[in-house]
């Protein structure tokens, strides 16, 4: 498999060469095409080996979610036989990255920002309350653990921000984050903050590791927009 | 004429300079800024029926309008600037009288009268996701002002290709397409996130934009306030 | 207090480091990160009143961020909400800049006054959504484009601007706001309308409009239902 980031930093797509029986796997409405021997099939994400109960929990949570807004978690997985090109993208403007993940380390990715993953790589949904689980304010995070290759998008650009002790940030802004790092969701400046400074919620980090910090954010960019719509 | 493109791949913004008495004919809405000496010639579409198309544009697109202004300078160093709605890149392409270019509805900006332009009504409409898909067939000469939703790729075809609908700004004469279902199922489609995709074959240039405003219009869209009907 | 524009102009990201007491006010929903050492205190722009009346226009929030420093070295990251570049304009005593509000993301310097109730200025957009702010130094004004932002000198041969892509303009220039060829777009703010300008001066465009945005999302916002 031979795969490479274009057009970034704005309009980034991710162009992968499959070899004969490879496959990657790519959240649901990523395909930007390909050729006619890749073979696209559509799966539930409820992650590697998920017993029946991880199943059927995930498919509950899916159908929530696809009613109540948030993301599908239904993925394709992409596979040929033969050489084969096939290019992901995500819906937003901005950047991708890819990591390479082993079985040392662990990435939490907001779940927008989930792109695609190969061969081991496991995503376990984690949510950060209830409102959260019906696609409210709060964190659903991917944990991706596993050997293989992610690839997160970010809207806007992405900054990888080193953190050494504290930071905080806005979560509309969380691309993905270290696993070392301790990290806790919270209004940004007591109650008055919460409903009147547009900020939401942000998430409070401490420890060392990496944060990748998108420069855009959906929710100010409806909030922005809401202002001018007619009826 | 002269067609400077600023600001791609993610601001594109088209600066058209005109010679005294050439004209380019846009998309009223795609007007930005322009000099005073610009006499400016509003509602004329192109071809017959601008104004049935404008409606039965408007209910398959939905949302845009196909009113066009005539531009014309009056003056050497005249120039009007143009740019499509949301972000991206543009493209000019030199049309030829032999090879006549296919564009997908929303991505044509403009061109001049020498370019002639005319509907090709797809209609094929998902049934769930409402996706439709629109071409419009440009043949003549002169240069077409042409914009992509996020970057462009051009490519050259020799084979065949399946290409998701809303990734597609343009094609020449020359490739054969069919629109059909992402999977096997409407169920699977939907679920796919994938809707109508298009089958290419043949041998051709093909213009490939890296975002999908359907996508898009899904991601955003449903998070705005609820409208009347 | 020093700033820098990063991702500079396709996601342009405001970088600031602030030293102890520095302060900084931002338009609601700006934050995108901070160190811990800096702290949020939220108000209502210019008094109740003003806020009250400024609500009904639209195109801005009732309320603004003060980010105030603790301690040095804190950085404070800011983002407009559109997608596209961001420019700071220093303005020396007295010297004026006219802003699209819906433009305006932070300013810094207590002496740095925003205006929003002149007349002549209301007739620049159709009714809804954004005005015209005039902002007078001294101070630093951080604004936003949705799109690039495309700068233009005007002289005495005039330029035609389209209503909905101005982003600000310099003190001096002569303006007149008129509707342009009959054309309604299919949603107002700004649409149909251009100004003529003359005189001599600055005007900064920006290549996309957030009316033509909000005219092609509309068909995929959720329709209301009874009880919506």
């Amino acid at each position: 498999m031979n795969h490479r980031v274009e057009h970034g930093p704005s309009f980034a797509w991710l162009k992968v060469g499959l070899a004969e029986g490879e496959q990657i796997q790519a959240e649901a409405g990523a395909m930007v095409s390909r050729d006619p021997q890749v073979e696209m099939s559509t799966h539930l994400n409820a992650g590697q080996g998920a017993g029946f109960w991880r199943v059927f929990v995930a498919f509950l949570v899916a159908l929530a979610r696809k009613f109540l807004g948030g993301e599908t978690m239904f993925v394709n997985r992409f596979r040929s036989s033969g050489p084969g090109e096939v290019i992901l993208a995500p819906a937003l403007s901005g950047q991708i990255i890819h990591k390479q993940l082993d079985t040392t380390s662990k990435l939490f990715v907001q779940t927008g920002s989930y792109l695609a993953s190969t061969g081991q790589v496991d995503t376990r949904v984690r949510f950060t309350g209830l409102r959260s689980l019906l696609g409210g304010e709060g964190l659903v995070l991917l944990e991706c653990t596993g050997q293989g290759d992610l690839w997160v998008n970010s809207y806007g650009g992405v900054l990888p921000l080193e953190v050494n002790g504290a930071f905080t940030v806005d979560t509309g802004h969380i691309v993905a984050f270290d696993g070392s790092l301790d990290f806790k969701v919270k209004s940004v400046g007591g109650m008055k903050s919460l409903f009147l400074s547009g900020e939401g919620l942000v998430c409070e980090f401490s420890g060392r590791g990496v944060v990748y910090i998108q420069s855009r954010n959906l929710k100010a960019l409806v909030g922005w927009l809401s202002r001018l719509l007619p009826a | 004429m002269q067609i400077e493109i600023q600001y791609n791949p993610a601001h594109s913004l088209a600066t058209v300079h005109l010679n005294a008495g050439e004209s380019i004919r846009a998309e009223a809405s795609a007007m930005v800024s322009m000099t005073r000496d610009i006499d400016v010639q509003t509602n004329a579409g192109h071809s017959a029926g601008g104004g049935i198309l404008g409606g039965l544009r408007r209910a398959v697109v939905g949302g845009e309008s196909f009113f066009q202004n005539l531009y014309t300078a009056r003056r050497n160093g005249a120039h009007v600037s143009l740019a499509p709605r949301l972000c991206g890149s543009m493209v000019v392409h030199d049309l030829d009288p032999s090879v006549d270019l296919f564009i997908q509805g929303s991505s044509y900006v403009a061109a001049p009268d020498s370019v002639h332009i005319d509907t090709k009504f797809q209609g094929f409409k998902a049934f769930f996701s409402g996706e439709s898909v629109f071409f419009l067939k440009a043949s003549g000469r002169g240069p077409v002002l042409m914009n992509a939703f996020g970057a462009l790729e051009t490519r050259e075809l020799n084979g065949e290709l399946i290409l998701d609908t809303g990734h597609l700004v343009a094609f020449t004469a020359g490739i054969e397409y069919a629109i059909g279902k992402a999977s096997a199922g409407w169920i699977a489609s939907y679920l796919s996130g994938e809707g109508l995709v298009l089958r290419l074959r043949g041998r051709g240039r093909l213009w490939i934009q890296s975002r999908n405003p359907n996508e898009f219009g899904s991601a955003v869209g449903g998070l705005l306030p609820s409208r009347k009907g | 207090m020093k700033y820098e524009i990063l991702d500079s102009p396709d996601f342009a990201m405001l970088q600031l480091v602030l030293d102890a007491g520095d302060e900084v006010v931002a338009e609601s929903g700006a934050m995108v990160a901070k160190d811990t050492q800096i702290e949020i205190t939220t108000n209502m722009r210019g008094g109740l009143l003003s806020a009250a009346k400024r609500k009904l226009l639209g195109g801005e929030s009732l309320f603004q961020n003060t980010f105030t420093s603790r301690a040095a070295g804190q950085r404070l990251y800011l983002s407009a909400a559109a997608e596209g570049d961001l420019k700071a304009r220093q303005l020396g005593p007295g010297e004026s800049l006219f802003l699209q509000s819906g433009a305006y993301v932070a300013h810094s310097g207590g002496g740095l006054v925003i205006d929003t109730k002149f007349g002549g200025l209301k007739s620049f957009f159709s009714g809804v959504g954004f005005f015209m702010l005039r902002i007078q130094g001294p101070g630093v004004v951080f604004y936003g484009s949705y799109g690039a932002l495309h700068e233009v000198d005007v002289g005495p041969e005039g330029y035609t601007v389209d209503t909905a892509h101005i982003v600000a303009f310099t003190e001096g220039l002569n303006y007149t706001v008129r509707a342009f060829g009959g054309f309604k777009g299919l949603f107002f703010s700004g649409e149909g309308l251009v100004c003529d300008f003359s005189g001599n001066g600055k005007v900064w465009i920006q290549t996309r409009n957030a009316a033509g945005l909000a005219a092609f999302l509309h068909p995929f916002r959720p329709v209301e239902t009874k009880g919506n």
